[in-house]
């Protein structure tokens, strides 16, 4: 039989083909549905953390920072809880990462403040000594951009169903609503609002001027992204 | 003995050397760890199977010559021989791919494993191994305890030294800082420092009883750096007039009313742990993810510190 | 001596080979850069902070690796096809003017997709999947030049004169197809232009941005499945089919076994793509996914071998040819490391070892086993192989080559045992409790520690690249050579006499 499929070469694609594509199928398919089912108090991402999301992809922080915290004591001892699946349901792309050069971030926001990232981002090794992170200068004074991250959410919202404008169930029994601008111009304002929350707790000068003047600077973009991973 | 041997085993010693040398790079060596064991079972074998099965080939290429009956076809000038699979492969073949079907349908079956489940036995292993050795500890052996939670947490944003970094965390080696003191006063607390919500009034509510008004920027300034000093140098009468009340006469605090100012306690440090800080140098997270025993101990750490 | 009937073209292969050779030299000498990065950080700066932006580390990541993969491997793999191709099927280019003009479509819809990567990784445009960095409107033109690719292939498949496909060529087709699939699969995103707002007023933003069709968890096991077989069918399978021509060609020797050849070729066809799993230990993909793929990388252990073996024993009775040939040597030690990469991986599979693997040194380690010994080794063989049949003239320097041989194999030893030691101790750094049951070290005790094994690692790389250089300049010196004789090179070895 092989030497004649080695005499055939359509029939010897279509039987390489067939032995390759068999183990997507029964391996991929089965989980899908159950896999995507936000757990409870899983909330989308915000105009200003989809930015700050985004910035993050941009620069490929996840060539040194994973997002997942594996099942095990040393892991939960450093990081907080295991990762459960439904805690990425809004996560396109997921953001794993399969390098832990620096520490895993999927709860950061939990243990590092504002002013700690502004500290850090702007020179890790004078804050942590011998660390190998680069310095992120330029996010304090590039402008973030904000139509893109709209754009974002909206296709979130509109394909694939992700609930903006509508209560979302938390841990303590309470409902919280993530709004979501209905135009552009809207969407901006929202993001600047969260912006001067954050900016707050900053203390560089240039950067709380930029968002006096109604602009946001890329690391308070990035600072709410990773204020939120809890 | 043939140089291949000597060489395959020469650069497996090489290997098992740096294998060695790595686990005595960390603190616990193997820790009695069972991920560590295997881990380095893993790359040992790793290493001897591959340099010894290549020389078995290699002496082939020495020694053996090639045989066996042509295959007629022959493409741009290349033949291919007849010969058999080679048994040892062929029958390692045949026993993974039984091992794989038995694996998974008679050894470990689909829903045999969780490794939720294996966590949940690990740490209920682990807190039950260390919680009874937490529980009497005291004194300086609870301080070594805190300290170590402390370079494994707190040291990123406190320092090595615990000096704050060039003010951009709390400098713990004192219990507070004038301009700390000053923030408290001007803008008042609200903190949970004794573990509830008790705030600390701002300056439009802290009156100086010694002169019947409120308290002026003079004296702000003066009885900060009275409290940052130790309670010591001018501006005792400030204090007493003003914040004994509530904090007493010697900066130690009252139960239920205000919290030491004087001095760092295990259970100041635990709220702070508990629900974090923000004040004028920037904002302290609570630690969640640490037991009750840790806090305690890193308080008596810290408060060790500032003595 | 075959008498050759026809005039094969390797104009396509040559365009190709150039390319294998630039975009070698691009992408290694940013790994360099990588490496001393992460040993000495002020060399994010390098080039000063007004261009930090594009020389960090991070952004600097994604422009190695798809250097490597998509530029130097791909390269490879298609100056290869173009000559294996016409000879094992015994057809030249030059009889289609359609083929022709195809490869050559083929080659410059290449260098087009190229620059436009180049640009997008360094203004900062990714997805940040991994090997799947680019956004749609480059996952189009990926897809162009992949079915110019096919075209070609099944093109000189259909003119051919060899009416049975040789061992390479299967892998060749496999190659083709496993990739299509998987790449298709793995980049369904939505481009975010077409959202709309609410009130129907314009949105803005870039046009090129899109997000994944998958949310979480399950775009992870989609990259996984992509990610590992992007390995196997870019790393593995064409490589496989270099080996199987060029090691005998160079060395007169037949195959020793169809049947080996055979069984590790379905083999490996139907249990690679299970294998994924291993990506995925211990995260929220469910359990039985991961044994399935902690299983099937240990029984993969054997067509993996096979071929390696296969390989070997074709060289039975030659030690003297392996002995003067660095031709040769480069693929014997090049089949060395794949069985060792081929084992390492499979171990590094199993749960309780890649509980400590996962996320360290070690996978780099093993990834360079596996892409400087095997896939560099065996690419550059190659185009050894092929440099004085394609420009007819004697390879420019023999002792060139011995000593390019010894300085990269000193370069792949010092970086996968700096690795190793990095990786399986960072692992355990993580993993570790003190005497009160507390984390024995910060995060960073654990980055501290690794300086002198990435100091190591960049002078490793450093080896690799230098001799990388002297494999391009004896290629070129050969091409701007003296012309030799048609009848000199017929039965003149390659390495000259
Ligand atoms: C070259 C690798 C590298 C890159 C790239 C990198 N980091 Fe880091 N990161 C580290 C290391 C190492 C540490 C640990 C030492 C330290 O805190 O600086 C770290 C620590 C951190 C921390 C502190 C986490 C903790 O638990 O202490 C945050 C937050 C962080 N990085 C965010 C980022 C962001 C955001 C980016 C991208 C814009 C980024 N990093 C890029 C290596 C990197
Ligand atoms: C009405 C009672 C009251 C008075 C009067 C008062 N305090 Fe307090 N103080 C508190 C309470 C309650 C807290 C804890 C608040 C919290 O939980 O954040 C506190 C907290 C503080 C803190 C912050 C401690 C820390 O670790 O950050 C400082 C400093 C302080 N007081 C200083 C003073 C000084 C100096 C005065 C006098 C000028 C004063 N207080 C007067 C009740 C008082
Ligand atoms: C993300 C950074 C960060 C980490 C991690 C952190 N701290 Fe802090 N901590 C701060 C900052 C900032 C302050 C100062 C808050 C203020 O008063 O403005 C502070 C204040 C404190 C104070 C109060 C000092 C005072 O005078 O009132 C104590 C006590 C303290 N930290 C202990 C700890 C301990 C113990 C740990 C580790 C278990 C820890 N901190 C980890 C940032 C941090
Ligand atoms: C039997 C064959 C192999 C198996 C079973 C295997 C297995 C593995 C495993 C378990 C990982 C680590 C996953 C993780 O924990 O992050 C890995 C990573 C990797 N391997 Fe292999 N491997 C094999 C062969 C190879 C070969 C021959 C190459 C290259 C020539 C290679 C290239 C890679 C790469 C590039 C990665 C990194 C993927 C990432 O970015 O995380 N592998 N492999
Ligand atoms: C001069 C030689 C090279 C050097 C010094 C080098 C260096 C590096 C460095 C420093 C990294 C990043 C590791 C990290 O994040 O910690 C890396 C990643 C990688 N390199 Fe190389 N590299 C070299 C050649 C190659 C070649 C020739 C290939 C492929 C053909 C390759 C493929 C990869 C891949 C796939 C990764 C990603 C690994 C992962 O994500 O796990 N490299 N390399
Ligand atoms: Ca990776
Ligand atoms: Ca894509
Ligand atoms: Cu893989």
């Amino acid at each position: 039989m092989f030497h004649w499929l080695e005499k055939h070469p359509f029939f010897f694609s279509v039987g390489v083909f067939l032995v390759i594509a068999f183990a997507g199928l029964v391996e991929i398919l089965p989980s899908f549905a159950q896999a995507s089912r936000p757990v409870i108090g899983t909330k989308p991402y915000s105009i200003l953390e989809t930015t700050g999301r985004q910035i993050y992809i941009k620069n490929s922080c996840n060539a040194c920072h994973s997002q997942l915290i594996r099942p095990f004591k040393s892991e939960t001892d450093r990081y907080g809880h295991y990762s459960l699946s439904g805690e990425y349901a809004y996560d396109r792309p997921f953001l794993w990462g399969s390098k832990r050069t620096g520490p895993d971030l999927m709860r950061v926001g939990n243990y590092r403040t504002t002013d700690w990232h502004e500290s850090h981002m702007k020179d890790p090794s004078g804050v942590v000594p011998g660390s190998v992170m680069p310095a992120y200068r330029w996010m304090y004074s590039n402008i973030a951009d904000i139509p893109t991250a709209y754009a974002e959410q909206l296709t979130n919202a509109q394909f694939f169903s992700v609930p903006y404008n509508e209560p979302i169930p938390m841990k303590d029994g309470t409902t919280e609503v993530v709004k979501m601008a209905n135009n552009v111009t809207d969407a901006h304002a929202m993001a600047l609002a969260e912006a001067k929350e954050i900016a707050v707790d900053m203390k560089d000068q240039n950067v709380k001027d930029a968002v006096a003047r109604g602009e946001i600077p890329e690391i308070v973009a990035l600072i709410a992204y990773l204020n939120s991973l809890k | 003995m043939n140089k291949l041997y000597l060489w395959g085993i020469i650069i497996t010693a090489i290997m098992l050397g740096a294998t060695y040398y790595t686990i005595f790079l960390t603190k616990g060596g193997l820790n009695g760890d069972i991920v560590n064991m295997l881990a380095i079972a893993g790359a040992i074998s790793l290493v001897i199977i591959t340099v010894f099965v290549v020389i078995k080939y290699v002496r082939q290429m020495q020694s053996d010559t090639a045989q066996g009956q042509l295959a007629d076809e022959q493409w741009d000038g290349i033949g291919e021989y007849l010969n058999d699979l080679p048994m040892g492969w062929a029958i390692a073949f045949l026993l993974t791919m039984i091992w794989g079907m038995w694996y998974f349908t008679i050894g470990y079956p689909v829903n045999a494993y969780s490794q939720i489940g294996e966590y949940n036995e690990d740490s209920a292993a682990h807190n039950a191994k260390f919680e009874s050795k937490y529980a009497d500890i005291t004194g300086d052996r609870l301080i070594d305890m805190g300290k170590s939670v402390f370079l494994a947490e707190c040291k990123v944003c406190h320092g090595l030294n615990a000096d704050g970094i060039d003010g951009k965390a709390a400098d713990l080696n004192v219990r507070m800082e004038a301009n700390v003191v000053k923030f408290a006063i001007e803008n008042g607390s609200n903190n949970h420092l004794l573990g509830s919500e008790m705030p600390m009034p701002d300056r439009n509510g802290l009156f100086n009883s010694n002169t019947g008004a409120l308290i002026t920027d003079a004296e702000i300034d003066v009885v900060s750096k009275y409290v940052a000093n130790g309670m010591s140098g001018a501006g005792a009468d400030v204090f007493v007039g003003t914040c004994a009340a509530c904090h007493g006469e010697d900066g130690k605090g009252m139960e239920y009313v205000a919290p030491s100012v004087a001095t760092f306690s295990p259970e100041l440090v635990t709220n702070i742990l508990n629900h974090g800080k923000k004040g004028s140098i920037g904002q302290m997270p609570a630690f969640d993810r640490l037991n009750a025993k840790q806090k305690e101990a890193v308080g008596a750490y810290v408060t060790d510190l500032s003595k | 001596m075959e008498n050759r009937p026809l005039e094969y073209d390797y104009t396509v292969t040559k365009m190709f080979m150039f390319t294998t050779i630039a975009l070698g030299i691009v992408g290694m000498l940013i790994g360099v850069i990588l490496a001393f990065q992460l040993a000495y950080p002020g060399l994010n700066l390098m080039l000063g902070e007004g261009l930090a932006e594009y020389t960090n580390f991070s952004r600097l990541r994604p422009l190695h690796t798809d250097a490597v993969i998509f530029g130097f491997t791909l390269s490879g793999i298609f100056a290869t096809w173009y000559y294996v191709g016409q000879r094992v099927l015994k057809v030249s280019m030059a009889e289609s003017k359609l083929l022709m003009f195809l490869g050559k479509l083929h080659f410059w819809l290449y260098i087009i997709t190229v620059v436009a990567v180049v640009i997008s990784l360094f203004a900062g445009v990714t997805t940040s999947k991994e090997y799947a960095e680019f956004e749609w409107p480059i996952d189009i033109a990926i897809v162009v030049v992949w079915v110019l690719f096919g075209m070609s292939i099944f093109g000189l498949i259909g003119i051919r004169r060899e009416k049975s496909l040789y061992i390479s060529v299967w892998y060749y087709i496999a190659t083709f197809l496993g990739i299509a699939m998987l790449y298709l699969f793995n980049n369904m995103e939505i481009p975010t232009i077409m959202a709309s707002a609410p009130d129907g007023s314009h949105v803005g933003g870039n046009w090129w941005h899109s997000i994944s069709m998958y949310a979480g968890t399950n775009d992870a096991l989609v990259q996984w499945w992509y990610g590992h077989n992007a390995v196997a069918f870019g790393f593995t399978v064409p490589i496989v089919a270099m080996i199987y021509y060029f090691l005998p060609k160079e060395s007169g020797q037949a195959i020793y076994s169809y049947k080996l050849s055979l069984l590790s070729f379905w083999g490996l066809m139907f249990l690679y793509l299970w294998a994924g799993g291993h990506h995925l230990l211990y995260s929220t993909v469910p359990d039985w996914m991961q044994t399935m793929g902690s299983i099937f990388s240990v029984i993969l252990i054997l067509p993996s071998w096979g071929s390696a073996i296969n390989m070997l024993l074709t060289m039975k009775g030659e030690w003297q040819q392996v002995a003067a040939s660095p031709l040769i040597k480069f693929m014997i030690l090049a089949s060395t490391f794949y069985m060792f990469s081929t084992l390492e991986g499979p171990i590094q599979a199993i749960k309780s070892v890649n509980a400590i693997a996962h996320f360290t040194d070690w996978i780099v380690g093993h990834v360079h086993d596996g892409v400087l010994g095997w896939v560099g080794f065996m690419i550059m063989a190659a185009l050894f192989h092929m440099a004085p049949r394609v420009f007819k003239r004697e390879i420019y320097s023999k002792s060139l080559m011995t000593s390019q041989f010894w300085i990269q194999t000193l370069g792949v030893v010092l970086y996968f045992t700096s690795m190793w030691i990095a990786g399986i101790t960072q692992g355990m750094m993580w993993r570790a409790h003190d005497e009160f049951g507390n984390l024995a070290y910060s995060f960073i005790d654990t980055v501290t520690v690794l300086h002198p094994y990435y100091t190591i690692r960049g002078v490793g790389g450093l080896l690799y690249l230098v001799g990388f250089f002297m494999f391009a300049y004896n290629i070129y010196k050969t091409m701007s050579a003296r012309p030799v004789e048609e009848s000199e090179l017929q039965s003149a070895s390659p390495m000259g006499a």
